[in-house]
């Protein structure tokens, strides 16, 4: 068995290495003839200069450019196309045939400013198509975790090797006993390496965003030395404009959606609860339509909704959108504390006196008051997190939400860095929240 | 006036808004789907729309390609999704909140940024961004969505049931294959339909992480239904995945209803 898992590590190390891939540096001089040419006359103002290009796996970086220091490659052309005009092409050494695109798309909302001679140039992103014969040799997160691997296997093969020295004088019972208790620690521990490497596996990329949010490289995966700049540029507003305005957005309509579902669907399970049981089942099918309904339908039949009815969306579209599918899981929240509740109180309140609207807020939201809150956040995660549908019934006037931004920026091939101190916050707020949550149920267990 | 006051003392009439509101936003835009479906940009009554998508190679290979990603993702889920579930449920597993909510905890941070953060890990290791990207990122996505449901399904599960069946007999893996497994399959077609429906219809997503390569048809609905003279072929496109969210979602709520009935295939 174990000679099985040493054989397995090895062809597992042997299939990893087939899937590395290079990072190769190709030293170009723009200007040279023969080797780049040039068909506008953009990089002619750097004739002479190096720039170093950095091919890696799909992207290929160009340095020594401050304009080009990201880009991303595409393998065909007819891919390009649809992303802008070419500037120049060139060859270099190896007959490699490279091509500068001018990502025209999005050219107002990312226009970066240059320093070109002294003189301050806009230009807005570019693509580097490349055609590179890339050679196959090792990156270096394959170094660490064959390394990883390599000194597990070595501290457990002493281990063992160790262990079994010292059983050889035990009793045959005691090394039975020893034996078993061994396959049930082996079990054990098996089975926590096994969601631990999962949750490993799900943290990789937040690390990685939270590792790079202390750098100030546009790029993610790009390190150039530690900087809290970001933080400082998310907090004096100092990001990108469009960055701002969608997280006042988000934060704007998951309020209004939060609030809307949570008195929406708080009337509702009211009525609900008091209703006929025939109806009662026809309702909550009602309900569970937006919920079963994949972001992108809901989305789409609300977009075709407002097209038919000839609204123009924007904010109010969203919101009501938001509402759409907020509401049925703040009805699914508040309906078992009613349940749960006397039916006869909210009656005796009227008897005595009280009108309806006073006996539900003296006498109702009290108790469906937990429901409530937690309906009101559900909706509030909800909101926020939401994509598909925002992305239909936002309309073309510019309201962006932080979904939505995030995916026009990924589209332009480069991510706001802004963002990644943004989400390092959120998930250290969340992670704090856990700990919290967690230190107060065991508090709650002990007493 | 008076008549007004009894109505709304009444508590039942409380739903009416909601149900108002969802007919409004919920009924009449799938209704609206439909509609569009069938009529040209003039709107007039055609089922050429549905001519095209039949003779539409690019749309039908894009169809079957995405069922097929959507079937193997759900699968590797639940592959994957099952023992971590299964560990959490054990008894002498001491923090299984813990663990449920370091599971979910990731789904706070947008999906989107997360994606792109798989990209560029996947740059950074040096792996090439195809399909295999494509089935990581959506596993990673809904993992959490499979592991929920069958870890809650097992929880309630009563132990006695197991011991009874070791009593009896069973060695470790005989009680697993026939008692614990069986018991947990409503957790199990939840988590299938909760990874199912939403990979299927997923857009955005595939886009990102294979660089434009790959299109699923989530991403062809979008190309239609954004181009305005496009939008009633975009509706045709809908209309196709909402029978077979439609579909998917009777299978699940007619095995969970049933329970103890034994597993069949997907879709």
């Amino acid at each position: 068995m174990r000679r099985l898992m040493v054989i397995g590590y090895w062809l597992l190390v042997i299939a990893l290495s087939s899937f590395a891939q290079s990072n190769l540096t190709y030293e170009l001089k723009v200007g040279m003839t023969g080797e780049v040419k040039v068909l506008q006359d953009f990089p002619e103002t750097y004739a002479g200069e190096k720039i170093n290009i950095k091919v890696r796996g799909e992207r290929v970086e160009v340095k020594g450019l401050e304009t080009l220091d990201f880009a991303f490659s595409y393998e065909s052309t007819e891919a390009l196309q649809n992303w802008g005009d070419s500037i120049y092409s060139f060859t270099d050494e190896t007959g490699t045939f490279w091509t500068v695109w001018q990502n025209k798309k999005e050219i107002k909302n990312r226009a970066q400013r240059v320093k070109v001679n002294n003189a301050y140039k806009t230009f807005t992103d570019y693509i580097v198509s490349h055609t590179a014969v890339e050679k196959r040799s090792r990156g270096w997160i394959w170094w660490v975790f064959a390394g990883l691997l390599f000194a597990g296997t070595a501290l457990y093969g002493g281990y063992i090797l160790y262990s079994r020295r010292k059983e050889q004088s035990l009793s045959s019972v005691e090394q039975e006993t020893l034996r078993r208790k061994r396959m049930g620690m082996r079990r054990h521990y098996g089975s926590q390496l096994y969601l631990w490497l999962l949750l490993l596996v799900l943290y990789a990329p937040i690390a990685l965003i939270a590792v790079f949010s202390f750098t100030k490289s546009k790029i993610l995966g790009n390190w150039t030395g530690f900087s809290m700049d970001l933080y400082v540029n998310l907090f004096t507003g100092k990001a990108d404009a469009g960055l701002n305005s969608a997280i006042m957005y988000t934060v704007i309509i998951a309020l209004i959606a939060a609030v809307c579902s949570t008195i929406l669907g708080t009337l509702a399970a009211i009525g609900i609860y008091n209703m006929r049981a025939r109806h009662r089942k026809a309702i909550s099918f009602l309900n569970s339509v937006p919920m079963i309904n994949p972001d992108i339908i809901t989305g789409i039949s609300l977009f075709l909704l407002f097209v038919a009815m000839g609204v123009s969306q924007g904010l109010a579209t969203v919101c009501i959108a938001h509402v759409v599918f907020c509401t049925p899981y703040v009805v699914l929240s508040v309906l078992p504390r009613l349940s749960r509740m006397n039916p006869n109180t909210y009656e005796a309140a009227l008897d005595l006196g009280a009108t309806p609207a006073q006996a539900l807020r003296m006498v109702m939201l009290p108790e469906l008051w937990p429901g409530m809150l937690s309906g009101f956040i559900l909706a509030l995660t909800l909101s926020v997190d939401d994509f598909g549908v925002t992305f239909f019934t936002k309309g073309s006037g510019g309201l962006e939400t932080l979904s939505t931004f995030i995916y026009s920026d990924a589209r332009k091939g480069g991510l706001t860095p802004e963002l990644r101190p943004l989400f390092t916050i959120i998930l250290l707020v969340m992670l704090i929240g856990l700990v919290v949550i967690n230190i107060r149920n065991n508090k709650h267990k002990n007493e | 006036m008076s008549k007004l006051i009894q109505i709304f003392s009444s508590r039942r009439t409380w739903a009416w808004p909601y149900v108002l509101f969802m007919a409004l936003f919920v009924i009449l835009p799938l209704i609206l789907v439909g509609v569009y479906a069938f009529t040209d940009i003039n709107g007039q009554f055609t089922v050429r729309n549905f001519a095209k998508f039949f003779t539409h190679s690019e749309a039908i290979q894009t169809f079957l390609y995405s069922l097929m990603i959507a079937v193997f993702n759900t699968a590797i889920c639940l592959l994957i999704g099952y023992p971590a579930a299964y560990i959490m449920a054990q008894e002498d597993f001491k923090t299984p909140k813990v663990m449920a909510m370091l599971f979910i905890l990731p789904m706070w941070i947008n999906f989107l940024l997360r994606t792109v953060a798989t990209v560029e890990l996947f740059n950074m290791c040096g792996l090439p961004l195809g399909e295999g990207a494509l089935l990581f990122g959506l596993c990673y996505d809904y993992l959490p969505f499979m592991i929920y449901p069958i870890y809650n399904t097992l929880q309630k599960m009563d132990n006695s049931l197991v011991e009874a069946a070791q009593d009896l007999g069973a060695n470790r893996w005989q009680s697993f294959w026939k008692i614990i497994v069986p018991l947990s399959m409503p957790g199990v077609y939840s988590g299938i339909v909760m990874v199912f429906m939403p990979t299927v219809s997923t857009f955005a997503i595939a886009e990102l992480l294979t660089h434009n390569n790959i299109k699923l048809f989530g991403s062809l609905i979008q190309d239609y239904i954004t181009t305005t003279d496009l939008l009633n072929y975009g509706a045709v496109l809908s209309l196709v995945l909402l029978i077979i969210i439609g579909l998917t979602s009777f299978f699940g709520d007619h095995d969970s209803a049933a329970g103890e009935e034994k597993g069949g295939g997907l879709v």
